[in-house]
């Protein structure tokens, strides 16, 4: 177990810059997901720990050593891949004990070592089986089990879960979670799913365009996003945004069709700015600011119903925790909670503390 | 007439076709297996006959006794089988670092491997054997095997697999598990190339074996021919013996009848990936 660190990180692919000085610090044992659009350079942070792609400039620390020189093999570090990555020639039992018998290990130590981790993760009757003879779940296990195995300072997840059904992502999500707790090493996890990044990590880093937007615990982000980028990303279904004006010395936020919502409280706003609004914040009923918006979609799941509306000629997003009954077209008042409300910069995007 | 018979109908006249060209093609083939059996008097008959009416072995005691016909069977084979062992390795490696290591230099290289294919082996034939000549490999099997060591077609072959079927993710997880570049190219690589290496294997051999023009003109001893050219040598020396050559063609296509029973698979596999027999 260690402590990974992550220094003014540049990576480039010939005259293009993927990553543009990124620095963040992965406590020991802690879950760190990293998530983000793809394309945003998240799979390059993880290849470059892995030490598959070389360092432009800048610093990788696992523990206490540099590890930017370090070969792959003596980082001690294991990685699961998208697509599992499985020898396809070999058994079960002879993938999880690969990197154990280029160890040189003992044939009976790297038997006990496979056995033990098959029946953590439950494929201890699949030893015999070729990774062809295998469900995707299976699969998925066994490169999970190939990378326990050796018990690595450092766990990578490359979207691990991204080529499984949405059942089994859930079931998946659990167990890794599960094994986390229980093995307690320090992990990296690359995901373009920020439901995945929320719900299994301990820390959060939000990455676009090979920046490191925030890095925060999982509702932090959810609660205090720093800009609208990490404000829309978060969440889904997303937040939706409005442009609106303040009036100096008014208490009122203007949308663009002229409504007029309460602005929230112990707020110096003037001029133009942009409100989120998250789509379970918006009620029917209650104390609040109050808008008509036109229904454009209406989705019921039985629980709660989705509204697609138009309000100020944006589109957002309603959640609401019961069944409604609405045609396509009508025109509903909503109330929202003014302290609720989201205040960000239209030039900056930078959240207004409000 | 309905659909159903019209389907028969085309079928019938299918198979009937496809069974005309069959003969066609097994007659040649067969003649030249009863030739052998045939006695000199018979062979003259006209119209031929396709079963000899007095089969003997005459023939083949005389091929075995009188030729060196095992030697250069012998010869043929170990040519063949030392191409085949130096095909399979060059192409095996060539063609994994031209698709797994796509450096610019490298891809030069593998354009150069390629243009190779276009040019005829009889453009370069007499130069070459100039060079072999220098070298004092005249008739031997190391002159034979210049030109017999590197099959261009065979890297491409090989390239174009472990694109297709080898992702990168496997040889980067080898790499993080621990092992060297030579490891996993041998433990890896290979094992997961077993198919296609195969099908080379077969195409180098038949390569080899059915080489005619290189072997006749770097092997000018009677002792060192390969199988080929000890066959082209009976219609001089023996002035056309049709028997005694009908049954040393006979004899030859044992081994190769009997590779290709052995290797059915491994050969459509080569021919269908190639589109090209020789």
């Amino acid at each position: 177990m260690a402590t990974v660190e992550i220094k003014e990180l540049h990576k480039s692919f010939g005259d293009v810059e993927i990553l543009h000085g990124i620095s963040f610090t992965i406590p020991d044992g802690a879950f760190v997901a990293l998530v983000g659009p793809s394309g945003c350079g998240k799979s390059t942070i993880l290849r470059l720990i892995a030490g598959l792609e070389e360092i432009t400039s800048g610093e990788i620390h696992i523990g206490d050593n540099i590890i930017n020189d370090v070969e792959p093999k003596n980082r001690n570090i294991a990685m699961v891949f998208q697509n599992y990555a499985l020898y396809p020639h070999l058994t079960v039992a002879q993938n999880m004990g690969f990197s154990l018998k280029l160890l040189k290990k003992s044939k009976a130590e790297i038997e006990r070592a496979v056995q033990h981790t098959a029946e953590i993760l439950g494929v201890n009757k699949l030893l015999h089986r070729l990774p062809k003879q295998l469900s995707g779940g299976q699969r998925q296990r066994v490169a999970m089990g190939r990378a326990i195995v050796r018990k690595p300072q450092v766990f990578l997840f490359d979207e691990p879960l991204s080529n499984l059904d949405a059942k089994l992502r859930v079931q998946m999500r659990a167990e890794l979670k599960a094994l986390h707790r229980r093995l307690a090493t320090t992990t990296v996890y690359v995901t373009h799913d920020q439901i995945e990044a929320m719900t299994m990590a301990d820390i959060v880093v939000v990455m676009r365009n090979g920046n490191v937007e925030q890095v925060g615990r999982p509702l932090e982000l959810y609660d205090k996003p720093v800009n609208q980028f990490v404000a829309g990303f978060i969440g889904s279904p997303a937040m939706g945004f409005l442009p609106a004006t303040t009036k100096v010395g008014s208490s009122e936020m203007v949308l663009s069709d002229g409504q007029v919502l309460s602005k929230p409280t112990c707020t110096a706003l003037d001029g133009g700015y942009i409100i989120g609004l998250r789509p379970e914040h918006i009620q029917l009923g209650g104390n609040g600011a109050s808008f008509k918006a036109t229904i454009e979609a209406s989705e019921q799941t039985g629980s709660e119903t989705l509204l697609l509306a138009r309000l100020a000629d944006q589109e957002i997003t309603i959640l609401l925790r019961e069944r409604f009954d609405t045609t396509i077209g009508d025109v509903h008042t909503f109330v929202i909670d003014p302290t609720a409300v989201q205040v960000f910069d239209s030039k900056t995007g930078a959240r207004l503390e409000t | 007439m309905s659909a159903t018979d019209r389907a028969r109908r085309t079928n019938f006249l299918l198979d009937v076709t496809l069974f005309v060209i069959c003969i066609l093609l097994l007659t040649p083939l067969i003649l030249l297996i009863a030739n052998g059996f045939k006695t000199p008097q018979e062979m003259l008959v006209w119209p031929p006959t396709l079963f000899p009416k007095d089969p003997t072995l005459e023939n083949f005691h005389k091929v075995f006794t009188e030729t060196p016909l095992l030697r250069w069977m012998l010869n043929s084979f170990l040519f063949a089988i030392l191409s085949t062992v130096a095909i399979v390795a060059t192409s095996a490696l060539a063609g994994y670092i031209i698709g797994k290591f796509p450096f610019r230099t490298i891809n030069i290289i593998f354009i150069l491997f390629l243009a190779t294919a276009i040019i005829p082996f009889e453009v370069y034939m007499i130069p070459l054997y100039f060079q072999v000549k220098a070298l004092g490999l005249l008739n031997s099997v190391g002159g034979l095997l210049v030109g017999y060591l590197v099959m261009s077609f065979g890297i491409f072959l090989i390239r174009q697999n472990v694109i297709a079927s080898i992702p990168d993710e496997l040889l980067e997880a080898a790499r993080i598990d621990g092992a060297g570049e030579l490891w996993i190219f041998w433990y890896v690589v290979l094992p997961l190339l077993r198919g296609p290496l195969a099908a080379l294997a077969v195409l180098a051999f038949f390569q080899a074996w059915t080489a005619f023009a290189w072997p006749i003109i770097v092997m000018t001893r009677k002792k060192s021919f390969t199988i080929e050219v000890g066959l082209a040598n009976f219609q001089s020396a023996y002035t056309v013996d049709l028997s005694l050559l009908s049954a040393a063609s006979a004899a030859v296509m044992v081994p190769s009848v009997l590779a290709f029973v052995l290797l059915r698979r491994n050969f459509v596999e080569g021919i269908a990936a190639s589109g090209m027999k020789e």
